[in-house]
């Protein structure tokens, strides 16, 4: 993941949220003031102020050419995605981000929302308003936000489609919400390192499958991980190691786990003899084939002996 | 021969013996006293299997150490063949910003080492470095960096010097070989 996005509702702590996460991943946050600074320098102050006004005004034409702001926001937000890369990520705060990047395979759409009572109360605390005045701020900032994403690009905010999580703050704190977002990110971003990693040398990624078992050792061990607290993923991967005269993989190898905290592929391997000896040979094709790859083979006995140690522990 | 392991277990070999064992664990004290001077250093020692190993190291290390221990047990779980880890007895010592040397007896496929490291990782040290008695690098699951060891060993069952065989045997001066399997 590169790029997180995040639509929030007025009064949702969206932009606590947002700044949150940004201390926490050090990154830096693109809202509405820093895109109209830069992405639109060269404009006059009296456009600059009329896009911050009217959502409309982004469908017209930039003074002396034919693109207009909306290509213009499009163009900026895009490139900002292309370059941003897994662990170095940007934090775009509205400006319809999660329909630009929708297409985008690791950013992260995020919605943060709360009960109109709440964003209320919120409001008049904190602009020392009183409810009612507070209220129709919150519905008049509701009805902008929703035009914008609308007269743009013909989305409707309310779709919960758009997003990848929602965040409700009525019961929640930012630092809790923001736990969630955090541990949705990291995830994404341990998915899109191995999947441009795959990308770049020929490997198959298909860590979106679900995970299905191949038989109860494998699940076994994978809650022998999961006692040690060792995060990992099932196959995540398949690297081809044999190829036919046409290209055709005419071969592959799935290690049935990936650690990621180790960066090592683990095959687990409780059957004959002469399965092992294709494993083996299976797994030397990929340190040569796939140089800086670690894959290791959990023989029967290990794990035979590591299920023993751990039930008398260790 | 020694009574310390009764009738059940027998020994095949002697394969570290007591004075090869106290030169190594000098060498390892000496190599810990030259890397980490002028840091502050907390040893934590496994427990049992580290017991003499760490007994032994950290008086081989002259460095103003602070000494801490940790253990680990398992709670049946129906559910699997293996239990839940637990931690039976945590570090007391505040390790925040100290230089940390986890002391363990042997390492084998790594797990508990990496459940050891993400653990005392969240108590926010300066540094994790590991020394073990023992090291078996063709069993390693894991890619842990193993920066100090006394010696490297294949698949044999083990015991003495802290390891033991259902609680026998740790009291042995050396590491032997055993005809039973573990």
């Amino acid at each position: 993941m590169a790029i997180i996005t995040i639509s929030r509702q007025n009064g949702s702590l969206g932009d606590e949220i947002a700044q949150y996460l940004s201390d926490k991943l050090g990154c830096d946050i693109i809202d509405r003031e820093y895109a109209l600074s830069n992405f639109f320098g060269e404009q006059s102050s009296g456009s600059i102020e009329r896009l911050n006004e009217s959502a409309k005004f982004f469908l017209s034409s930039s003074s002396g050419s034919d693109i207009t702001y909306k290509d213009i926001l499009i163009k900026h937000i895009t490139e900002l995605a292309q370059d941003a890369t897994p662990g170095h990520d940007i934090i775009l705060v509205g400006l319809g981000g999660c329909v630009i990047c929708a297409n985008c395979p690791y950013a992260v759409n995020i919605r943060v929302c709360a009960s109109e009572d709440t964003r209320t109360n919120r409001i008049a605390r904190r602009f020392n308003l009183d409810y009612e005045s507070a209220r129709t701020s919150v519905e008049t900032a509701d009805r902008k936000h929703k035009r914008f994403v609308s007269v743009l690009f013909e989305k409707d905010l309310s779709n919960p489609e758009l997003f990848d999580i929602t965040l409700n703050t009525d019961n929640s704190s930012v630092e809790e919400a923001s736990a969630a977002a955090l541990a949705l990110i990291e995830a994404k971003n341990r998915r899109a390192k191995i999947a441009i990693e795959t990308k770049e040398v020929g490997a198959i990624d298909h860590q979106a499958e679900a995970i299905v078992f191949k038989n109860d050792t494998e699940a076994e061990f994978a809650h022998i991980l999961d006692m040690y607290e060792i995060e990992w993923l099932y196959e995540p991967k398949t690297f081809p190691i044999e190829y036919d005269a046409e290209g055709n993989i005419k071969m592959a190898f799935s290690p049935d786990f990936y650690l990621p905290k180790f960066d090592i592929y683990l095959e687990l391997t409780t059957m004959e003899q002469k399965y092992v000896t294709i494993k083996n040979k299976k797994v030397r094709k990929v340190r040569e084939m796939y140089p800086g790859t670690n894959v290791r083979i959990v023989y029967k006995k290990d794990f035979l002996s590591l299920v023993e140690r751990l039930k008398r522990f260790c | 021969m020694s009574h310390i392991l009764g009738n059940s277990i027998e020994i095949s070999r002697i394969v570290f013996d007591e004075e090869t064992i106290r030169k190594r664990v000098i060498e390892l004290g000496q190599m810990i006293t030259k890397d980490f001077y002028g840091q502050e250093v907390v040893l934590i020692g496994v427990l049992k299997g580290s017991l003499y190993f760490f007994s032994d190291l950290s008086r081989s290390i002259d460095l103003p150490l602070k000494l801490d221990t940790i253990g680990f047990g398992s709670i049946p779980d129906t559910t699997s063949r293996t239990g839940v880890v637990r931690i039976t007895k945590d570090i007391d010592v505040d390790i925040t910003g100290k230089s940390v040397i986890i002391v363990e007896d042997v390492i084998r496929t790594g797990l508990t080492t990496a459940y050891l490291i993400s653990n005392i990782e969240s108590k926010k040290p300066a540094s994790i470095s590991l020394c073990s008695m023992l090291l078996n690098p063709d069993r390693l699951l894991m890619t842990i960096p193993v920066k100090y060891y006394g010696f490297e060993i294949t698949d044999q069952w083990l015991i003495g010097y802290g390891m033991d065989l259902d609680e026998v045997g740790r009291n042995l001066p050396y590491i032997a070989e055993t005809s039973r399997k573990q």
